[in-house]
């Protein structure tokens, strides 16, 4: 492992890789990027770079050398969500007591903290902040640099004034690393504390030639249709589950269908009542609304005399049918619609309703036909 | 140290047989260091080491470890990793008798007392953190029951908020022939000295400040062991005690302690001396009404009496008077009770001579009966 395995925006790799070099690293940084597009990936390699106990060169800038004690360990990290998993494990066996004042940290070595959100609310808490500040201002034991990776920007209130009073005054041994989808979900007093780096999507040739390499077991058209999938992001190209998109792109599109064309509404309900409230639905319904924005826009493509651009390659007559039956206002409140739906099962409106109401209330010909 | 560490590692596999009192004792000494609520393996493991005929177990939290040992039987030298908490659990619930505890495969292992026999899963022994190597030069050694009694009189003004990192240790400084350490939390400051030791290999000031944890920590130390002196060393990131056979590493704090030169009091005119017992019980009783808050009480300095007075809207109001030895101008201050009552606590009760100048300026506190350690506490004021 070193930078060389870092696929993708060599530009804001090298930004970084040149500042450690110069010794002016700054204290906090923000990553933003899609999920997939190596945030995490690059921290841990950045980490391990400021703390190699052999450090090393390429291309005249420090890279690290993966073999010593520092690196083996905090490479123990990269597997977050196995190290994550253990840990929620490792909390269900607590005491009853305890499990409740327990949060959720990945800790591989001494000086690198890992936060990532805390299960089951999946938001980062004021407790893994005030073990970030209570522990920031010792100096470190086996390496040179303290290390906090923050997986997320999902903060509670007083988790995020408590970091910005760390941000305020970080020692000079200790940077923090703060990832996101968008930067915009911190706080700006944060954001201003911050340097940010953005980890830009790559354009699908790109992706395409790096599934090429390591996704032999995808034929052609696959991987042509992945890499358009993935929204420019490496890493989610690489893991992308093929099988779970497509079921939640079927969903999609008879949650669309029944929109666009009022009919019966038996299968839409069908589709509708998958979508279970809790925690154990989350995942699928954050595939399924992605799915459908991405549906959405290929139909805005479609519409709009820029085929090439489509997305869903693979589906192109069925979306075709689609788009000749709505228009491009349809399209716009549609995508307004979809909005309100994520707002409202944020505030826990029952999925599944949601959902129906949403393909309800999209009838073009109802109103206008 | 590193020496044995390396050498243990080699052979692999471990086996050794220990007291279960033994064990079970130094489980109990190190207790303090595990932490409970957490899901981070290397906090809440042990890491066992035997070698010759000694067994070392050693607990960490990263910031704070504690490395202590044992006599042992060893049949096998080697080292591995147990889950601290449920060891303990299970260790106080054994017979009185030889514990076997051997090291199997995958970072299992089993633990016999008698006919009972359990097998816990431990952690990759790489991974937990390597301990700092005790230093070999510019050891210093302090009397413990001198850092004992220090610990006893400046601890409690620690600062416990995170954001004020500078207060979170107090400062201990070591001339050749004097110890002092001092303690604040920007309301309040405990300062002593004690002069007439003497510290080989100290020349000029030698300041380390000593973070919070690692005084609780010392603090339970010192009260349970039988050590005349402790051994201090410090490298660039870690400070170092051994207090017998036990050895307590802590990282060093960043930052500067403020200069308290500038806030100790340098005339404070009007003094009079009270008996610290009736003083404390005069505190807390008109404590109770004073505003829950802030808990400020009124101290008022007049000719032959100190009164205390306290009120608040919600509860009423309540005044004390300790007849005193004073004929100076009156003067009337505020001050936190609890700050107080924290010192008189320090003094075990003994005479308490206050000091002050007027209603803005700090106050200070001190044993009437100055022992061998100079002893003085300084209180801002506040506005009631």
């Amino acid at each position: 492992m070193a930078f060389s395995d870092f696929y993708g925006n060599a530009e804001t790799v090298h930004q970084l890789r040149e500042m450690l070099a110069r010794d002016h690293f700054p204290h906090a940084v923000i990553l933003a990027g899609p999920p997939g597009s190596g945030k995490y990936t690059l921290a841990l390699m950045l980490a391990r770079a400021m703390n190699c106990l052999s450090p090393t060169t390429s291309d005249g800038l420090p890279d690290f050398c993966g073999k010593c004690s520092n690196c083996t360990r905090m490479a123990q990290a990269e597997d977050l969500n196995a190290r994550v998993a253990e840990a929620v494990e490792a909390r269900e066996n607590l005491r009853e007591t305890d499990k409740k004042e327990t949060r959720i940290l990945v800790q591989v070595h001494p000086d690198l903290l890992v936060i990532p959100p805390d299960p089951p609310q999946l938001l980062i808490k004021v407790d893994q902040v005030r073990r970030l500040s209570e522990s920031i201002y010792y100096r470190p034991a086996e390496a040179r640099e303290r290390v906090y990776i923050f997986t997320s920007s999902a903060f509670m209130k007083e988790a995020a004034n408590s970091l910005l009073k760390v941000l305020e005054e970080p020692p000079s041994f200790a940077t923090l690393f703060l990832l996101t989808d968008n930067p915009g979900e911190f706080l700006p007093t944060i954001r201003s504390r911050c340097m940010i780096l953005t980890l830009a999507a790559l354009p699908p040739p790109e992706i395409e030639s790096l599934l090429a390499a390591r996704r032999p077991d995808w034929n052609e058209k696959q991987r042509a249709l992945v890499a358009r999938l993935s929204e420019g992001a490496a890493g989610h190209a690489l893991t992308f589950d093929i099988a779970t998109y497509s079921a939640a792109r079927a969903n999609a599109l008879v949650i669309l269908n029944a929109a666009a064309r009022a009919g019966d509404h038996s299968d839409l309900f069908k589709v509708t009542e998958t979508y279970r409230p809790g925690a154990d639905g989350r995942e699928k319904t954050d595939q399924l609304l992605r799915a459908l924005y991405m549906l959405l826009e290929d139909l805005m493509y479609l519409g709009n005399g820029t085929p090439h651009l489509v997305r869903n390659t693979d589906i192109q007559g069925e979306l075709k049918r689609l788009a000749e039956a709505v228009d491009f206002d349809w399209i716009v409140r549609a995508a307004h619609g979809l909005n309100d739906v994520e707002k409202g099962i944020r505030r826990n409106l029952l999925r599944s309703l949601s959902l129906d109401a949403f393909a309800a209330t999209e009838h073009p010909s109802r109103f206008s036909g | 140290m590193a020496v044995e560490v390396a050498s243990a590692a080699a052979t692999g596999t471990m086996e050794i047989t220990v007291s279960k009192g033994e064990l079970l004792r130094e489980l109990t000494a190190t207790q303090g260091v595990v932490e409970r609520k957490t899901t981070i393996p290397i906090l809440s493991n042990y890491l066992f080491e035997a070698v010759g005929d000694k067994l070392s177990l050693t607990a960490t939290d990263l910031d704070l470890s504690l490395r202590t040992s044992c006599g042992a039987k060893v049949k096998k030298e080697g080292s591995c990793t147990i889950p601290a908490r449920k060891l303990y659990d299970y260790v106080r619930l054994l017979p009185d008798a030889e514990i076997t505890i051997k090291m199997l495969e995958n970072h299992w292992v089993s633990i016999r007392c008698g006919r009972s026999n359990t097998k816990m899963v431990g952690m990759a022994k790489s991974n937990f953190p390597a301990l700092p190597v005790f230093p070999t030069a510019g050891v210093i050694k302090i009397p413990a029951a001198v850092l004992r009694a220090m610990i006893a009189k400046t601890g409690f003004a620690i600062s416990s908020e995170e954001s004020r990192y500078t207060l979170n240790g107090a400062l201990m400084v070591l001339k050749a022939e004097s110890i002092t350490m001092v303690a604040t939390d920007g309301h309040r400051l405990a300062h002593v000295e004690r002069a007439g030791e003497k510290f080989d290999g100290v020349s000029g000031e030698m300041k380390t400040l000593i973070p919070k944890k690692a005084m609780d920590e010392l603090k339970i130390l010192l009260d349970s062991t039988d050590a005349e002196v402790v051994e201090f060393a410090k490298d660039e990131a870690t400070l170092f005690f051994r207090i017998g056979s036990r050895l307590l590493t802590s990282r060093q704090l960043t930052g500067q302690f403020p200069n308290y030169d500038a806030v100790l009091p340098k005339d404070n005119n009007k003094s009079v001396s009270v008996q610290g017992a009736e003083l404390g019980a005069a505190i807390s009783r008109v404590a109770q009404f004073a505003d829950e808050r802030s808990r400020a009480v009124r101290m008022k300095m007049e000719k032959g009496e100190l009164k205390l007075s306290a009120s608040s809207t919600e509860t009423g109001e309540s005044e004390d008077t300790l007849e005193i030895k004073y004929d100076g101008d009156s003067v009337s201050i505020g001050f936190n009770a609890q700050y107080l009552i924290d010192f008189i606590k320090a003094i075990g009760g003994g005479e308490v001579l206050i000091e002050l100048k007027d209603a803005q300026s700090a106050g200070q506190l001190r044993p009437a009966l100055s022992e061998d350690y100079k002893y003085r506490y300084i209180v801002m004021p506040m506005r009631i």
